[in-house]
Formats: structure tokens, sequence, C-alpha cells
């Protein structure tokens, strides 16, 4: 049982729980409870985004294609990465230093698989040569990085019809060997983008960044994503 | 002097100290600041291993298939999301239901994830290997097949083409096979009189639509016959009060109790059972008056006595039917042979054969032939069936007297969704897949072939019955190929695109979900001799109507449970009743003369008996006082009692005060079906008489009649302020002078457009100012004239929006979820009738909202396109809003709805938030749809133009009644509607500016009075 004790220190507790409040209330733009920006799981495969998106420049949307049409952008399907993985086995550099290795010993190269891509194959159950193991396959595990909660309905297709670049979000993710959030994705900073961008792209130029008028901001609907 | 080693001692008896209070709530502020620190588990994602052509996450994809649901065959759309079904839409090109859904057909998605399935074959009882059941079958068969004994198989109406021939097929290795076809809600006495008459035992394929004027004598063409969706469509398609090519048919309704139908006609003609008969045959006497047919003299010189009222009703009719010639179409619903045959002369009479309807391209939705049923009724019996295969029907259930014959078939092979009244003495059990689950063909009317498509793969071992009579004959090929192959056989030849190869065409049938064939062109010459031997019998019969203190038991269907196949779906059993708005089981409806006779009010429980003692067990049921029932009748619906609904009994929230939906061990409702009596070779349902005695107990009704009513309570009305306008209904007669002269009409005031008049005698005071202009104003029209109140769109709704089932005891405390109900209103008219009008009532999305002004938290505001919305996240639950809401539509849940059966959520839609408890919820407008509609048209580059947002009670409604769009955009249909002479606002004195606009009623009365 707790009994709050004499009035004085009833008062005493009011008078702290509000100003804790209060407390609470002035730091909220600064998020203290913020725990989603950085956040950066392992994944079971080391995906790297940088070679993949960066140095490679592969078009975000070739893997993420759901972000076309769908709410979703997707993790893209694991056979889709035997597109280019059925032949691309390995690095360069692995590559020929095995042309390298087989010349000095005079055979020839030996297919090489690099631990990575020996995952990709296991999940898909293919061998070293890509040729079915008779195994079940098992999609790959990988970790969720940006996750809404269930009541924000957010629709990717909308936001790269209208041009946003997948960097606005999602930060610079052609220069991340493992993908981190960047931003906190929390609904004060979706609105601040909102209040930014002009309602038609064609008709109002971006006022170098400054909140534009209600109405010819976009949407700040509640039901543009709670429904 | 001793001082105390501690001054200020710690007491135990007293508890925490200050100090104590402070570290532990230092520690708990502490602690709840780390978790919230702490994100919540790392979430996998899994994705597909390759890439299925054309499908991307969270894009849904739609299958066209056909759903025999509600007995129809009606083209759907099946809308599945990640791989499952969660939405059942008509589809506008399908000619079965132009794109409706009845309430029953949209609901069976659920039944996909029900989880009281079978999923195992059984053989005698105990699980068994598919493939030993087969083994056993097939041994069985052969041993038939040499000893020649007879075999049977029992099926619903079956018309797809590949089953029959599997079935022909099966049959044929027997020296004495026999397929029997059986209709729990039977038509056989009107194939029997067609095909005494016109030669051929076919359903007319009726067009309501041509019909000017429409007798109904005891059927249901909207509410519970056989393909509701599409007859609904003709119907309203031939009642277009508006417009310069404005027409209405004239509806005659003649029944004892208030069906779907008789509430929407124009004039319903009160018409006791036993008065059926003689009715029909004066308006046969006189209409051959009219048309100068003969008829026996016998018939015409001394016709029967009937109510003066009754009498001169017909005497109208028949004038207006022979005004009207071909154009008329006299419809009979009992299963009554005679009653047929009589009404079969009329429409020959009127020679509108060929106009109204038609048999060249006949309906087969309904094919049972009750004398063959109760012939092998009686063949079982007497032990005469050595092989009996039941698929597609409970006949235990359905029918009297099968439950014992079928446990004297020599082996009973069935196939079944779940273990039922049939299945108790079945060798054989074979789950049967679900529709959405199979492959399969259909033909719901001749030369219309359609084709269903699985959206999901069947249930462990289902199969359909045509694999499973394959797999008995030796043929091991999958039930697509066997689809395929027959179509090959059987409409190759005749399908009309000829050149392009059979594959490509049988996919693009696939894809549509049907395909029609021309017809086989055939006359259909009328046989006079049949009804005139009718007429003769009913002139010479005594009267039949029951002994004094006797009341006649007249059975019916249900709106959401038909027969009592939707008996398992919680959906359908709180679906409040169209008329009697009761919810989760059946009552003995009475007439108010013959209710205040016994001094009986609703609740109070009778039992009906019989004093026959051959008749079954009597029935316990809770008293309904029905306004517009013939007294001297008391209706009981069927479709209730079936076994294994005590799975309800944990519907709903679990908390001191609450009731279960039904008791441990008994089921929802009480079965009235064995009350059937076989008549003159067909199953009547209004041929008993029973005595009705109160039991003194009570049992309170759980409908939702009373709730979220708009009457002002007495003590707070002003003076003659407690009677509101809430519907309104106009003669067509009237209607007609407004087309004249738009914005008169008479009783309502013009509120087209955006503009909103303050209502005479009422102050306009606003809520808000107009500060906030929008530049789009999302709204209703919901034409009332349109509207039959067939509740397509509250099932529509729940699908589409999560609204949970609360249960029985919930709904009785009037927290039933529906965001969208339909209100029904009496008028009393005279004499025991009255006026019904059915007013779908959903949030009215005001533009000067009360419910916006009261709320706390802002959880409730208005959008920038004119909705009034709900944020479920910053709803704290003071409620303030929906008692400041004058429609009363909003909902709070009281509890965690539904959240218990993990299955069944499968079925929620993926992109409605799930609300949890101490949340207001209400009609969104389905804004989800228009989110998405703006979504595409933005990928497509295009404005959102009318019509590409259709809400989900729009979509699901058969007769077009609930129009969506723009309100701000002048030439938008809703707009166009809104701008009509019948247009008003609900409850317009608030000038609470609603999105909502109805059309007021008509209807198409003679004579001025309306």
């Amino acid at each position: 049982m707790l009994t709050p004790g004499p009035l004085p220190v009833r008062v005493f507790l009011v008078v702290a729980a509000v100003a804790g409040l209060a407390l609470v209330a002035g730091t909220a733009d600064r998020r203290p409870l913020n725990v989603h920006t950085g956040y950066a799981p392992e994944q079971p495969i080391p995906y790297s985004h940088r070679l993949h998106a960066g140095e490679l420049s592969i078009d975000c949307l070739y893997c993420h294609f759901g972000a076309r049409t769908s709410r979703h952008a997707g993790i893209p399907p694991t056979g889709l990465c035997m597109n280019c993985h059925a032949q691309v086995t390995s690095s360069l550099d692995a590559l020929l230093a095995e042309r390298g290795i087989a010349e000095a010993e005079d055979r020839e190269p030996e297919r090489v698989v690099s631990a990575p891509i020996q995952a990709l194959y296991d999940a898909l159950a293919l061998d070293a040569d890509g040729q079915p193991t008779g195994a079940e396959p098992r999609s790959i595990p990988w970790v969720r990085v940006h996750a809404l909660p269930d009541f924000v309905a957010f629709d990717h297709s909308v936001h790269v019809a209208r041009g946003v670049a997948c960097q606005s979000c999602h930060g610079p993710v052609q220069s991340m060997e493992r993908v981190r959030q960047e931003t906190d994705l929390g609904m004060g900073w979706c609105v601040d983008c909102h209040r930014r961008s002009p309602r038609d792209p064609a008709a109002l130029a971006p006022p170098g960044g400054a909140r534009l008028d209600p109405p010819h901001h976009v949407t700040t609907d509640c039901v543009a994503c709670h429904y | 002097m001793t001082t105390p080693e501690f001054p200020h001692p710690v007491d135990p008896a007293r508890g925490v100290d200050r100090r104590a209070f402070l570290r532990l709530a230092g520690f708990g502020l502490g602690a709840a600041g780390v978790t919230a620190c702490s994100r919540g588990p790392a979430q996998t994602a899994l994705a597909h291993l390759t890439p299925r052509e054309g499908e991307v996450p969270g894009v849904p994809t739609w299958i066209a298939s056909t759903t025999w649901a509600d007995g129809s065959g009606s083209g759907v759309l099946v809308r599945c999301l990640d791989g499952r079904p969660v939405k059942l839409e008509g589809n506008p090109e399908h000619p079965v239901n132009r794109g409706g859904l009845t309430a029953s057909a949209q609901a069976s998605v659920l039944g996909v994830y029900d989880d009281r399935r079978l999923v195992e074959a059984r053989l005698a009882g105990e699980p068994a290997d598919p493939d030993a059941v087969d083994g056993y079958v097939r041994a069985r068969c052969a041993e038939i097949a040499a000893t020649g004994g007879p075999v049977r198989v029992l099926t619903g109406t079956l018309t797809g083409p590949s089953t029959r021939a599997w079935i022909e097929r099966f049959l044929g290795g027997f020296e004495d096979g026999r397929h029997v076809m059986y209709d729990a809600l039977s038509s056989s006495a009107l194939l029997d009189a067609q095909e005494a008459t016109r030669g051929v035992r076919a359903l007319p394929r009726v067009d309501l639509e041509a019909a000017r004027v429409l007798a109904v004598f005891d059927a249901d063409p909207l509410g519970t016959d056989v393909s509701t969706a599409g007859l609904s469509a003709q119907y309203a398609a031939g009642r277009r009060p508006d417009g310069p090519d404005a027409r209405m048919s004239r509806h005659w309704q003649f029944e004892a109790r208030l069906s779907l139908s008789g509430s929407r006609a124009d004039r319903r003609v009160r018409t006791a059972p036993w008065e059926l008969r003689p009715a029909l045959a004066r308006l046969a006497v006189e209409l051959a008056a009219r048309t100068g047919r003969m008829l026996p003299a016998e018939v015409t010189d001394a016709p029967a006595a009937l109510r003066p009222a009754l009498a001169e009703a017909l005497e109208r009719l028949a004038d207006e039917l022979a005004a009207h010639g071909r154009d008329t179409l006299v419809v009979c619903g009992a299963n009554d042979r005679d009653a047929q045959l009589v009404a079969a002369w009329i429409n020959a009479a009127l020679d509108n054969h060929g106009r109204t309807w038609r048999l060249d391209a006949p309906s087969q939705q309904r094919l049972g032939d009750d004398a063959a049923v109760e012939r092998l009724r009686q063949e079982l019996v007497a032990g005469e069936v050595d092989l009996l295969v039941t698929a597609g029907c409970d006949p235990a259930y359905d029918l009297p007297g099968f439950r014992e014959a079928l446990a004297a078939a020599g082996t009973h092979v069935r196939l079944a969704p779940r273990t039922d009244e049939s299945s108790d003495d079945a060798h054989v059990l074979m789950p049967e897949p679900h529709e959405l689950e199979c492959w399969d063909d259909g033909e719901p009317f001749v030369g219309v072939l359609c084709t269903s498509q699985p959206t999901l793969p069947p249930l462990r071992e289902a199969r359909t019955l045509r694999e499973c009579l394959a797999r008995w004959s030796g043929d091991r090929r999958t039930d697509r190929e066997l689809l395929r192959d027959h179509w090959r056989e059987a409409f190759d030849a005749r399908r009309p695109a000829a050149g392009e190869p059979f594959e490509v065409w049988f996919d693009g049938v696939l894809e549509r979900g049907f395909t029609e064939l021309p017809p086989a062109s055939s006359t259909h010459a009328f046989a006079e001799e049949p009804a005139r031997a009718a007429l003769l019998r009913i002139a010479r019969a005594p009267s039949t109507a029951p002994a004094d203190g006797a009341l006649r038991l007249v059975l019916h269907p249900t709106v959401g449970l038909l027969d009592g196949r939707g008996a398992h779906n919680p959906w359908l059993q709180e679906l409040p009743d169209p008329v009697t708005k009761t919810t989760w089981g059946n009552h003995a409806a009475l007439a108010p003369a013959d209710a205040a006779r016994l001094g009986l009010t609703d609740g109070d429980v009778v039992r009906l008996s019989a004093a026959d003692a051959s008749t079954p067990a009597p029935l316990e049921l809770p008293v309904l006082v029905q306004p517009g029932q013939q007294p001297g009748v008391v209706a009981v619906a069927l479709g209730h009692g079936v076994r294994g609904t005590d799975r309800f009994t944990d519907v709903g929230p679990d908390w001191l005060e609450g009731r279960p939906t039904v008791e441990p061990g008994e089921t929802v409702g009480a079965d009235a079906g064995a009350w059937r009596a076989f008549v003159d070779g067909a199953w009547a349902l209004d041929a008993r008489d029973v005595s009705l005695v109160p039991t003194g107990g009570r049992r309170e009704l759980a409908c939702t009649q009373d709730h979220h009513e708009l009457a002002v309570p007495e003590h707070l009305a002003p003076p003659r302020g407690k009677v509101r306008d809430a519907v309104r209904l106009l003669p067509f007669v009237a209607a007609a002078a407004d087309r004249a002269a738009p914005g008169a009409a008479p009783g309502g005031h013009a509120a087209g457009g955006a503009a909103h008049g303050a209502v005479a005698g009422h102050a306009a005071v606003d809520l808000w100012s107009e500060d906030h202009p929008a530049p789009r104003r999302w709204g209703l029209a919901v034409d009332l004239a349109a509207c039959t109140g067939c509740s397509a769109c509250v099932v529509g709704c729940q699908a589409e929006n999560n609204v949970p089932v609360v249960g029985r005891d919930e709904v009785r405390r009037h927290r039933e979820m529906s965001w969208l109900r339909i209100d029904r209103y009496y008028a009393d008219v005279g004499d025991g009738d009255v006026d019904v009008v059915h007013q779908p009532v959903m949030c009215q999305h005001c533009g000067h909202a009360p419910c916006e002004t009261v709320c706390p938290v802002l959880a409730t505001m208005h959008s920038s396109e004119g909705l009034n919305t709900q944020v479920y996240n910053r709803c704290v639950g003071t409620r303030y809003c929906a008692n400041n809401c004058p429609y009363k539509t909003r909902r709070f849940n009281w509890f965690e709805y539904g959240a218990e059966d993990r299955l069944q959520n499968m079925v929620l839609n993926p992109e409605v938030t799930i609300r949890s408890r101490g949340v207001m919820e209400k009609c969104s407008l389905c804004v989800q749809r228009i989110q998405r509609g703006k979504a595409e048209a933005r990928r497509r580059g295009e404005p959102l133009a009318d019509g590409d947002v259709r809400t989900a009670c729009q979509q699901s409604c058969p007769t077009q009644a609930i129009v969506f769009g723009d309100l701000a955009d002048p030439e938008s249909e809703v707009s166009r509607r809104a701008a009509a002479g019948r247009s008003y606002e609900l409850l317009a004195e608030l000038n609470v500016q609603p999105g909502v606009r109805y059309l007021a009623d008509v209807r198409n009365r003679e004579g001025a009075h309306g």
C-alpha cells in the first residue's frame, strides 16, 4: 500500500509531476527518447548498399520495385539477386587473384564463390555451381530497419511518383555499407516536409525551404496517413 | 533520561513513507524512461524466394470468380492481398448480378478462415489417409457395380457442366444410378408448373425492369429469393422517379408476413396463406373477364368468398394488369403446385412471355425436385440404396425425416465443409473446399457459363466432388485439368471466337469469370389444361383456414442466413434483419392484433406445438410483434438452430456482467425446418397449424430497432418537436409535379450542391464560421427510392473496414459496432398496415460537425477535403463526440472486440487500422479507398476523376442507391443527385451541413392520396 503522506508531500508530488510533464513537453523537439535514428542492425548476409547502389549505381527501384506501385517498397525476392549473381559470384579482386594463382599453378581457374554469395545460394538451396541441392529453399531472415507503426499508412508509390528521392527519407544509402536509419521517421519530421512541399510543383516554386501557407502545401490532413 | 535511538522510527505498519515513496517513484519513472528508450524486438522480414509475376506485396490482385453462397451464381471479383482473399465485390459485367452482391455472398469470404472446417478425410468416423479412403470407395463401388445395386448422388442445385458430366459418368458405371437435386428453399412447384404448362422444367428468367405492373404473391425477389442482387438491379432500373424519362413500375405485393419486398411495395395487400390460392383464382377470373378468355363455369360463377379488402385489391390489380397488357408480370413464390399453375395461367392470359420473362435461356439457379428427393428418402428408409453420395447440401438439417434416412443408407459417402447433421452416420467423410479455393464452373442461366478460380490452395485434403468422382473412377488428373478438358469437349465446337486456340479462349473466360454462348431458340406453347384443372381444384376445395385458436405457421428464410448456410458466419448472425432488426437468433413474429389478444409482448417466450402427434417437437421462441403481419399467422425464420453454432458462446467480451451469445451446448436460435410439410409433391413452408402457449419465460431479443434513434427524448423535446423529419416518402405523382418545378418538392426543400438552407422556422445558427474553404467536399447521396434495405452495404462496410462482431449480449446493450446501419421506419396507415422506409445512416460528415467542437484532444477533426476524420491515436475515449452526434453514428470500443480468433483475423483488410479498446470509431467514407484512388491517379499522372473512388457501400449496392463523390464539383454524379428536387439533409434544422444527402423515397400509388 502506498500512502501519500502529509499534505506538503502531496503538494510536492503534484508540483513535481506538473514540472516533469512541462520538462518533457519543452524538450519534445529534441526527441530525447528517439531510439530509431541510427539503428543499423547486423544483417544475416553483409549486403552492401554502398557497393550496389553507390559503386555499381544500380537503381534503387530495380530491387525495391514495389515502391513504384505499392505502399511497400518491399524487400526484394531472393530470386531477384540471381539475375546478377547467377554469374557474379565474387569480387573482381578475388577472381583475378584466383586467375593469378591458377596461371602460376598452370591449371584452369576454379569458380570462386564469396561467403556472402554462398549464403545466398544456401538460401535458395543451390550449390556453388548454381545447381539445386535438393534441400528446401529458405527465405533470408533480413532484419527490418525502417519500420513504421501499424497505425501509419505510408505509401511509397505516391512519393516516388511525385519525384521524392529515396534519399530524402532514407539518407545516403548509396554510401552505407550497412543500412542505418538516417532520420527518425516521426510524425513531426513527416509533417515538416509536407509543410515545405508545394501542393502543385509546376505552379509554385519551393520558396527556399520555408513553410508554406496551408492551402499551398501538400496535405497535412490526419487521414493522409492515419485511417 | 534516555532518548530514542531512532527519532523517526520506521513503522512497518505505516506502509511506505515519503522517502520510500519518492525513491520508488523515481525508480519507476527512470525505469519507464529506460524501457521507452529501447526499441521493440527486432523484426525480421521474409521476402518471396522467387518473384511472382505481376504480384507486388501490398498491391491487391483481383481474381474473377463466381459465388454460389446465396445460390445465385453471381460473378465476383475477389480482392486478394498478399496471397489471401479479403473481400468479395460484384463483377459489374456479370449478367447475373450486374455488379451488386448480396449480404450473404459478401460475407462468404469469412468462411475461408473458419477454424471449424473439416481438414482431414474420415473413414468410419476416424481420420484416414485420403488414398485409403479412395481405395475403400473404389472397392465398394466395384462390389455394387457387380451386384447391380442402386447408387444415388444427392446434391443441392448443381449447375456446373463439368461436375454434372462427372456425376453422369460416375453413375454410368452402375446399373441403377440416379442424381437427385433438392433446394432447401425450394422452387419445385414452380418448376413442376412450368413443365406441365410449357413443357420445360425450368425457372423462368424474369426481367423486372420491363414489367410496368409487377404483382408478387408470397415471393421475396428483393430479399431472399434466388438472385436477389440481379433482381434488385432490374427492379430499381424499372423505377426511376427523376429525369425526363421518369417511369415507375407499380409493385403489388400479396403476402402474410412483412417481407423485404413487401416493405418496398407500392401497394401491399395482406393475404393469409389459406387465401393465396383463392386470391390467385379470383385474379384469374377477373382477368378472364377482361381479356376475353374462357374459364370453366364452375370457376367463374361461384367465386370463393374473399375478404372485401383483398377482393377489391384484386379487382384493381386486374384492371391495371389488363391495361398494361404484355408489360406485366405475376410472380408467385409459394411452393404450391396449384398456385403456380394459376399464376402461369395468368401470365399466359397477359401474354407476357418473351417480354417480362423468358424460357429460351432459363435460369438454373434452382433445379431441385421435391418429389424426387422424397422418393429418395423412402428408398433410403426402405434400405434400398447401396451407395449414397451427398455433397453441397445438408439434408438432415434441411428436410424432415432425412436423419433416419441417411442412417439407413448402405454406404454413405459425404463431402462436407464441416461436420454437420448429415455427417453423423456417414461412412466416408471428405472435406469439401470453400468455393474460393477451387476450380469450378456453373451455368446460372442456360448459356451463361461461369468459372471459379482458386484464390488460395484448398485446405489440407479438401477436394471437390468432381475430383473425388474422377479419383473414384480411376482418373488422376488435377481438378483444373478435369475442368479444362471438359470445357474442351463440351464447348470447343460451340464457342463464338472459333479462330483463337482453345487454351487462349479458355484463359480469357477464366480471366473474365464468365462467357455467354448463344441460346438455342425454342418456343414454349402454353398448355392450358393443367391450369384449368388447378382452378377447378381450388374452386372445389374447402377453405384451409386454421381452426379457432390455432395459428398458421409461416416459415421463411432471412436475408442473412437464408436456409441456414450462413449460420456459421458471425457477420451474418449479427446482421440485423432488414425488417425486424433482430440479430443472433430467431423469434415467433405475431401480428399486433394477435399479440394483444394473447397478451404477449416482445420477448415473451411461447411454445408452438401441434395437436397432431406426428408433428415435430414443439418450438420455444421469443415473440416479436410485427406490424403489417396478417393476423392468424405466426412467422418463424428458417436457418437457425444449426448444430455447432454454440461455437459462438465466446463471441463478445469476457467481463463480469457479460452473458454468452449462446449457452454452451445450445444453438443460436431454434430450428424450425422440421415444420415443413410435404403437400402435393412439394415441401410447403406454410401448411402447418400450431397452437401457441406462453411459457411464462422471457428472452430479450437482440434487436437494434431502437438503438441510435434520432428521436429526441420526450422530456427534452420542445412541444411537437419529438417527431423529426428523418425520412420522406413522396407519391410518384407528386414527384412528377416536382420534376416540372425543381426545388419545390412537397415537404422538401432545395438543398443542392454546396448551398445549405436553413429550414423554415429555425434560426440559421452555425457552429463554425466559413473560414476553411475546401477544394473538395467528399460526400454521399443516398436514394431512398432505390434502397431496398437489403443490407449488402452493411456487410460490405464490415468487410472493408474491419468492423468487429460483438456478440448477442453487447448488441442488447446497444454496442453493435457497425459503421453503417439501416434505419427502418414504420408509418401506420391504418387497418394494421404499415408503410416502411429503409434509410442507411452512416457518419454524415458534417461540414460544421458537433462532434468536433467537444473533443478535448482534437481526435476528431476536419480534413481539408470535407471529411470528418477520427484519429484513433489521439482518442482518449471521453465519448463526448458520440453524445454530441445528432445522428448517433459513432461507435465506441468498450472492449478489445474480436482479437482472439487469429485465423478469422486473416480476413482483415490490412489497409484499415484495427481499433483498440477505449477508442471511438465511425464511418470514414472509406478514406483508404480515397487515398488509394488518389495514389493511383497520381501514378497515372491524371487528375482524380468522378467515379474513380467508390466506397464499399456504394460498390456493394445492387440498386446503386448510394453514390460517392465530390459535392464541390457541380459536374459530379453526387452533386447532380444532391441537386435533385427530392434531395434533403437529415435533420436539416440543426444546420450542421452534412455531407450526406438523402433523396426522398417515392412510391407509385394510385390516386392522389399516395
